[in-house]
């Protein structure tokens, strides 16, 4: 018997795929089938949502109260204007509005379960006009007129359980980002819809659009202020105050609505007021 | 988005310190191959006729772990299904550096031959999660060394 040594031929037990060319064909199919399941999940979700009665979503926030300042001047001057929004909206009876004014100073407001809504001193204050509050006032009303509180809610908790029971614990959960991105979509698409819907309420109250656009170049000075110009619109839940600004002017265009007008100004003891809650904030 | 950079930034680490660590690995594997190709290894049991050698136990071993690019693809192909190619190199490497020092520790305690050769693989990490993904390969024969009066 002889034994001899004979060089070994590479690569018969080592696939030759490059592997980034491997990551690309693996994670592009990953990423596009969450999002396709996402998308689907989210659509039927939400429209599901859309049947929860207003009532049992009065019943569901009942066990958490939001903390807020109780301000008779400020809270009377915000429902004098939000029920002229309501009026203008033609909300439907069973849904109920609570308005609550908080003396902090983020700049910002926010509509959330159980018809609640939540308007800040830090935004208030900065308001040009009334105009501008009605508008504001009307986007948030238009996002509780479309369910869209509970709706969000329902496509965060149904993908979120998606995403927790397929890629549950693994250090694939970074594959849940693709999801949350995709959810962001739908919440952009409410911000276009409730803007549309609250020009129109603007529209109707004081039979031009003036002062409306005001409440998003706000928001556009204190981003610039703060040195954040908005970023990536694919990585934000609104979308960017320029393409809102431009969406709502070209809305009011094709409806041939008047853009121009004399603006209402906002009474100065709600200012003074304003003031006196932040003060008594502090103390 | 913190998240999304760490992975970003460990992905590009694996990848990269993966790649070059994989690369030196097979060059010194293929170099000291063709060193020790005088010592003969074979799998069979029955040693050459005739002569009376010593025989001797000879083991090698190595611990090899998988590096984070590499693991990340292998999760995505639990997902789908396939052959983990990631994962092939890895082991290639393993059983060739194992059998390496198998003949390492042969050549030293001077071996004609290396017999009845083995292999045994023992995952580390025993499939819990969190844990480095790593394994031993163990390479065993039997060494005979030609007797001294002989020599």
């Amino acid at each position: 018997m002889k034994f001899e040594y004979k060089e070994i031929p590479e690569g018969i037990n080592v696939s030759q795929v490059h592997p980034l060319r491997e990551l690309a064909v693996l994670l592009g199919g990953a990423v596009l089938i969450i999002a396709v399941a996402v998308y689907v999940l989210g659509l039927s979700a939400g429209f599901l949502a859309r049947y929860i009665p207003f009532e049992m979503e009065l019943e569901l926030v009942s066990s958490f109260p939001i903390e807020t300042q109780e301000n008779a001047e400020i809270d009377a001057y915000l429902e004098r204007v939000n029920a002229q929004v309501i009026k203008a909206m033609a909300l439907p009876d069973e849904m109920k509005i609570t308005l609550r004014y908080s003396s902090d100073d983020t700049v910002n407001a926010f509509a959330t379960l159980g018809g609640n809504v939540v308007v800040f001193r830090g935004l208030l204050e900065k308001l040009p006009n009334e105009n501008a509050l009605a508008m504001l006032l009307a986007h948030e009303v238009a996002h509780v007129k479309h369910r869209d509180p509970i709706v969000s809610v329902s496509r965060g908790l149904t993908i979120s359980a998606l995403l927790s029971l397929v890629l549950g614990q693994s250090d694939l959960g970074v594959l849940g980002d693709t999801g949350l991105y995709t959810l962001l979509h739908f919440n952009r698409e409410m911000e276009s819809e409730a803007d549309r819907e609250a020009l129109e309420a603007v529209y109707k109250i004081y039979g031009h659009t003036q002062g409306a656009d005001d409440l998003f170049r706000i928001f556009q000075a204190y981003r610039e202020e703060k040195g954040d110009d908005g970023g990536f619109e694919f990585l934000q839940t609104h979308p960017l105050d320029w393409k809102r600004i431009n969406a709502i002017d070209s809305y009011a265009d094709q409806h041939r609505w008047e853009i121009e007008g004399k603006t209402v100004p906002i009474p100065e003891n709600i200012f003074a007021a304003m003031n006196a809650s932040s003060e008594s904030a502090k103390k | 988005m913190i998240e999304l950079t760490i992975f970003l930034v460990l992905m590009t680490l694996g990848y990269l310190v993966g790649q070059y660590a994989e690369k030196k690995h097979y060059q010194s594997i293929i170099e000291r191959e063709k060193r020790l190709s005088g010592l003969t290894t074979v799998a069979s049991r029955f040693p050459p006729p005739g002569k009376q050698h010593d025989q001797c136990l000879v083991l090698g071993s190595v611990v090899i772990s998988v590096d984070y690019f590499k693991r990340f693809i292998a999760m995505l192909r639990n997902l789908f299904g396939g052959r983990i190619t990631s994962y092939e190199a890895l082991l290639d490497r393993a059983r060739r550096e194992s059998l390496l020092r198998m003949k390492e520790q042969a050549a030293k305690m001077g071996a004609e031959y290396v017999f009845n050769v083995k292999y045994e693989t023992a995952s580390i990490s025993k499939g819990r999660q969190n844990t480095i993904g790593s394994v031993e390969v163990l390479a065993y024969g039997t060494a005979l060394m030609r007797p001294r009066d002989e020599a």
